[in-house]
């Protein structure tokens, strides 16, 4: 029983190990902060971006705010949507400028046609 | 030594046992005979109670009988020769006929009906401890394989940590998608929709991923996919603005997923927006044949680097043509490879799933092989499965179901990665990370080397296990 009891306290242990590992992201403070579309969605409305640093953020577009979470992965933000979707960001200029892949796939770049470009906004802004 | 009654007879060529031997009267808890002594008595039980067993260096006691009034013991000894096999001791106060080694063999030697009795009971024993040896070693064959308990511990374990994992993951999903929704969304058919796709009377709405979309959609369909729908809705109200006499027009939605996650949960929302004048159209698989598409040709879909796991997953290919050795191929040191390698490629899949089941749930529809109300269990469950099982194969434990149950699981994607490739799904893998891998005949290789390391292991493991007998360090046969 003693025996049994070891054996599963190994398991449960290596398990909690691996999950303790793979939460482990990159650090996410070089890209926190808030962010504004360049151009317009629909010709009328900015869509807002807020990345805070404890992995929480919120998208604002028409008064609607879409809660995500989000982490840092291979230079590129991944934004993690309630209903499983994904969209990556790639940063540039050292993270003044996201580029939101809206294909909800993973793509090398941002594709041109469904490309969505914010820019940071500066503190007190 | 066992228990035995006293010879028909005790009588023959003028001799008697109570003549011969000694009387003798021995209060409860008397040794009379240990384990591992030299013989020197024969003894025959008049009364009173004994009992016989065995006894371990460290005093581990197995009793073997009791004897009664008229058995006897310790003729095995004298007529062998060899230390006493067993000791002898009294339960109560019991009354002995104590006869010498001497006297025993002239008993023996005047008396051939005593000593053909005896050797039938000896005979008897030994055939009695062949059985027993038989079933032990079963026993222990049937204990390095597998019992219906290995599958229900793993896999009881890995639904019951998936269950409670999700209650307190902030990424949590519910068991069943889309259960208790009461808002029903009418269904139109088929034939009805293609009428009002031809009069210009209904907007049709395609619920999928983007990726499906570009590849194949009813011509002038809206891409809105549900996935994305907070964030895509301001944009298909424009669009909708812009489309002349859209006010009239219901919304038609499609999909094309068995599970019917997105285009039935896409017309929910729009209900929810408001919007009272939703169908979905009923046959969710037939649109492509009926109404007119467009598109681009299949591509091949991009994919995130893999880092560590994506090399490693090359490896099982490697070792299937190390199989095809014979040698090689039933070495227990390649099984501990395979289940180091198999153990680390899993745990490291469901690592990378675990966190966030809504995604891998999402990878789940994409193969569109699975009924809406087994997508988030199977999700919530599999990579805890992936993880118990790789755990238990680099412990050591219970491997050989373990193994079966990761070939299990290999065939069951496999099947779904021919699937996706014959109808060219534009979708990945979702194996590993949360991208996942290109759906190509090499994923499928790939794992058709994993399902023979499982083979591999299933036939011939038996080093470094964990078993329910102890630790098996290295080879030993029974």
């Amino acid at each position: 029983m003693n025996k049994d009891f070891l054996k599963l306290a190994a398991v449960l242990g290596l398990i909690l190990v691996g999950l303790a590992l793979s939460g482990c992201g990159e650090s996410r403070s070089r890209y926190a902060g808030a962010y504004r579309s360049v151009n317009p969605i629909a010709e009328k409305n900015y869509s807002d971006l807020d990345l805070q640093e404890n992995g929480k953020g919120t998208w604002t577009l028409a008064g609607k705010t879409t809660e995500f979470n989000w982490v840092v992965k291979g230079r590129k933000i991944w934004i993690y949507l309630k209903t499983g979707a994904i969209i990556i960001f790639t940063p540039s200029e050292g993270g003044k400028e996201l580029s939101a892949d809206m294909t909800g796939e993973w793509h090398p770049g941002c594709p041109p046609t469904s490309c969505v470009v914010f820019k940071r906004v500066p503190e007190g802004g | 030594m066992k228990g035995k009654q006293a010879p028909p007879s005790e009588e023959a060529g003028g001799l008697k046992l109570c003549e011969l031997g000694q009387p003798c009267v021995v209060p409860a808890g008397t040794r009379i005979v240990s384990q591992g002594e030299t013989p020197e008595f024969f003894y025959v039980i008049q009364s009173g109670r004994l009992q016989v067993f065995r006894e371990t260096a460290d005093h581990i006691r197995t009793p073997l009988t009791e004897l009664g009034p008229g058995a006897y013991f310790g003729e095995m000894a004298l007529v062998t020769g060899q230390p006493r096999s067993a000791s002898v001791e009294s339960l109560e106060e019991s009354s002995l006929i104590k006869v010498s080694k001497e006297e025993f063999d002239r008993l023996l030697d005047h008396n051939p009906q005593l000593a053909r009795h005896i050797i039938q009971q000896l005979s008897s024993w030994l055939m009695s401890g062949d059985r027993r040896l038989e079933q032990e070693v079963v026993h222990q064959v049937k204990l390095r394989q597998i019992s219906w308990f290995d599958y229900l511990l793993m896999l009881g374990l890995s639904l019951f940590m998936a269950l409670v994992f999700n209650i307190y993951n902030d990424n949590g999903i519910p068991l069943i998608y889309g259960w208790g929704e009461k808002n029903a969304v009418p269904e139109i058919g088929l034939g009805q929709a293609l009428e009002m796709y031809q009069k210009n009377e209904a907007i049709f709405v395609d619920a999928r991923k983007s990726a499906f979309f570009s590849q194949q959609h009813i011509k002038g369909a809206m891409d809105l996919p549900e996935i994305l729908f907070d964030l895509m809705y301001p944009m298909f109200q424009y669009m909708v603005a812009q489309t002349e006499g859209a006010k009239d027009k219901p919304f038609i939605v499609y999909g094309g997923s068995f599970s019917r996650r997105f285009d039935v949960g896409l017309a929910r929302l729009l209900r929810k927006k408001g919007t009272e004048r939703v169908m979905v159209l009923r046959d969710y698989q037939s649109w492509p044949k009926i109404f007119p598409l467009e598109g681009k040709e299949p591509q091949e879909t991009a994919s995130a680097p893999l880092g560590l796991p994506g090399y490693l997953e090359w490896l099982p290919v490697g070792i299937f043509l190390l199989i095809l050795i014979p040698p090689i191929r039933r070495s227990p040191y390649l099984s501990i490879a395979c289940r180091l390698l198999l153990g680390v490629i899993f745990m490291a899949f469901a690592l990378s799933k675990i966190l966030r089941p809504a995604v891998f749930a999402l990878n789940v529809v994409d193969f569109g092989m699975m009924p809406s109300l087994g997508v988030d269990l199977w999700a919530l469950a599999l990579p805890w499965a992936e993880l118990v099982v790789g755990m238990f194969l680099i412990l050591g434990i219970r491997t050989r179901a373990a193994a079966t149950l990761i070939a299990a699981m290999n065939l069951i994607f496999i099947v779904g990665l021919v699937h996706a490739i014959y109808l060219h799904l534009p979708i990945n893998c979702g194996c590993v990370g949360e991208v996942g891998e290109p759906v190509t005949w090499w994923k499928v290789l790939k794992n058709t080397g994993m399902v023979v390391m499982t083979i591999q292991i299933f036939l011939y493991d038996r080093f470094l296990v964990l078993d329910r007998g102890g630790f098996i360090w290295r080879d030993s046969s029974i």
